[in-house]
């Protein structure tokens, strides 16, 4: 008896994403056996690179037991820096380092109006998202902006190994991102603060600190994830962005990261394949747009209820 | 100074902050009608009840929700389906209780997610309203239909010499009055978002929380019937934005997120000041895009004003 409840214990331990990523990878390989190959899946993923990044940022603030909602904004607000043709002869590092900036002080402003003023964390990144929206509609003015120069869409294009540029730019970030959360002070920081906020408090951790870094790190993802989405679609847009956000949410939560839970970056690392591969197979199966939004919902609906019932168990 | 200042705020009232929202509105109110001649005609004051009636019907239901400590993210895509369901051409004695079956079971659904499964209020209600959008583009993949006609003539003309709208938002604002702070159901409300001990004073926990849920989703749907009304067809996107605003509007009256403060009048009064600054704005010709950039400042320097314990959500 004690042992099938250790083993089912092991069992709950696996983040949901590992599994509902079998599932559809058998799927996939039982009706179009030629789509499992490296480059063609390579290029599936390639799309949810931005959707990747950002949920490495969005990783840390739910598990710091906050969340954010501004990733939309700032990626909007990057891409019309870029097509927007504003910064036409600026050197390519210094647009870079100013896209960054961006996301940077937007992160910063999100952390110390949550960490430091105790404002609703939901209210606040919904509050800047509004503002960074509509801020770059009212300089786009309702004219889409220009292009992209020219070297963002070649880098976008690069493959080495028959594996695309930004799908190994994205592992290679996530393997930071996880190297520095289990090695770094900061890491096991926001650990205690996603198991118990008050007893971090009394344990002597920084708790308005490692909030505050938290979105600022979580910023500075969006603007990454904005570079990479400018260069893919390659023009500015002034419409994108709200269905990123709430994927993002989506993707962690079936990594197994809920909201003073450990930060783990490989769970919700698969939850974001997860979505390229449902994509494919729902498009290979014909299933239309709103069949596409009841599975997405009952999906994460799912993997959270998964987790509601197992720390009940727990507790 | 401060202890005085604190109390003339209401910071320690269980009712929340709204005396400032109240201050600004009418602020607001008195800036506008001296500066433009439309603002306080009778027809334009008319405008923007009829405006804001969709956004306090939603708002009354997202802040029973919150005062529980949950969020309902869904309302916006119930109002979008009351709309779609409504411009099916089937008879309103068919349709209208579709709509509140519906919003029950959208509700109910939230409610167990939360209670019994213990799902975070935002996960719950974020992946319904996926499920729930989902739902709606099949009853009505694009805006079109007719609504029937029973259901126009309740949202236009008069009763008594007194407009429709008018009527609606009256109706909704004592209905709400006598749930939140006039019943046993309300002040079990408060009990249960003011702390997690309310179970051991013998609170149902579960079935309030439940109820609450099933409420603000009946709420969003009455809203859907109104709008319905108003546009005379079905659109399955014209709930989208009411979400946030109604999370705003709530937040705006000195609602806290955190549950157990805020009362009905702050949340009436938080949306009359998000309608009175967007009509404000459209009769001073301000660009729309600058009017979202000052709803989220607004939204921003009013939570910030809000004292909290907590970090976070």
């Amino acid at each position: 008896m004690k042992r099938l409840s250790n083993l089912s214990r092991v069992a709950l331990r696996i983040p949901p994403s590992y599994i509902v990523f079998a599932v559809l990878l058998v799927t996939l390989w039982v009706m179009r056996p030629n789509l499992i190959d490296v480059a063609i899946l390579g290029t599936f993923a390639r799309q949810v690179v931005p959707l990747g990044i950002v949920v490495l940022g969005q990783l840390l603030v739910i598990s710091s037991r906050s969340i954010d909602l501004s990733a939309g904004g700032v990626i909007l607000l990057v891409n019309y820096l870029i097509s927007s043709g504003l910064l036409y002869d600026w050197p390519v590092c210094l647009i870079i380092l100013l896209c960054l900036g961006v996301g940077l002080s937007v992160g910063l402003a999100n952390g110390l109006l949550v960490g430091k003023r105790r404002a609703s964390a939901v209210i606040v990144t919904l509050a800047l998202n509004i503002i960074l929206i509509g801020l770059v509609e009212y300089l786009a003015n309702g004219k889409p902006p220009g292009d992209v120069p020219k070297y963002f869409r070649e880098l976008y294009n690069l493959r080495f190994w028959s594996l695309p540029a930004p799908v190994i730019f994205w592992i290679a970030l996530a393997g930071l991102m996880s190297a520095f959360l289990g090695r770094s002070v900061f890491g096991r920081f926001v650990w205690s603060i996603g198991s118990n906020p008050i007893s971090a408090h009394f344990s002597g951790v920084p708790v308005e600190r490692t909030v505050v870094l938290a979105h600022t790190i979580c910023g500075l993802m969006s603007a990454v994830a904005a570079l990479v989405q400018t260069s893919s679609i390659a023009v500015g847009s002034v419409r994108f962005g709200p269905e990123l956000v709430m994927n993002s949410i989506a993707a962690t939560i079936l990594g197994g990261v809920v909201f003073g839970r450990p930060a783990l970056v490989w769970g919700p690392f698969v939850g974001v394949l997860c979505f390229a591969l449902l994509f494919v197979v729902m498009t290979t199966m014909g299933v239309q747009e709103p069949r596409k939004l009841i599975a997405q919902g009952l999906i994460i609906l799912l993997a959270a209820i998964f987790y509601g019932v197992r720390s009940k168990s727990n507790s | 100074m401060s202890q005085l200042s604190r109390m003339f705020l209401g910071a320690n009232s269980r009712d929340g902050l709204w005396t400032v929202p109240l201050i600004v509105a009418l602020a607001c109110c008195a800036g506008l009608a001296f500066s433009t001649a439309e603002f306080a005609s009778s027809q334009n004051i008319l405008n923007l009840i009829a405006q804001a009636a969709p956004l306090i019907l939603v708002s009354i239901g997202q802040m029973i929700v919150i005062l529980v400590r949950g969020l309902d993210l869904s309302v916006g895509s119930v109002v979008s389906l009351t709309t779609g369901i409504l411009s099916l051409n089937v008879p309103v004695y068919v349709s209208v209780p579709a709509v509140m079956l519906a919003a029950v079971a959208i509700g109910l659904l939230n409610g167990i997610s939360v209670t019994t499964f213990r799902v975070h209020p935002i996960i719950a209600t974020l992946s319904m309203m996926g499920i729930v959008q989902g739902v709606t583009m099949f009853v009505r993949p694009s805006a079109g239909g007719t609504v029937p006609p029973e259901i126009l003539a309740l949202v236009s003309g008069r009763l008594f010499g007194i407009y429709m709208p008018v009527i609606w938002v009256i109706v909704a604002i004592l209905v709400a009055w006598k749930v939140v702070h006039g019943s046993r159901f309300g002040l079990h409300l408060f009990a249960i978002g003011g702390g997690e001990t309310a179970g051991t004073f013998g609170i149902a926990e579960q079935r309030n929380v439940l109820a609450a849920y099933v409420l603000s989703s009946c709420f969003a749907a009455v809203a859907g019937i109104f709008l319905a009304g108003r546009i005379v067809s079905g659109d399955p996107n014209i709930g989208t934005q009411y979400a946030v605003d109604s999370i705003t509007a709530v937040a705006l009256g000195g609602t806290q997120l955190a549950g157990g403060i805020g009362s009905l009048h702050g949340t009436v009064i938080g949306c009359a000041l998000l309608a009175i600054i967007a009509n404000g704005m459209n009769l001073l010709n301000v660009s729309a895009f600058i009017q979202t950039i000052v709803k989220g400042l607004i939204l921003l320097a009013v939570i910030s004003l809000q004292p909290r314990k907590t970090i976070g959500l």
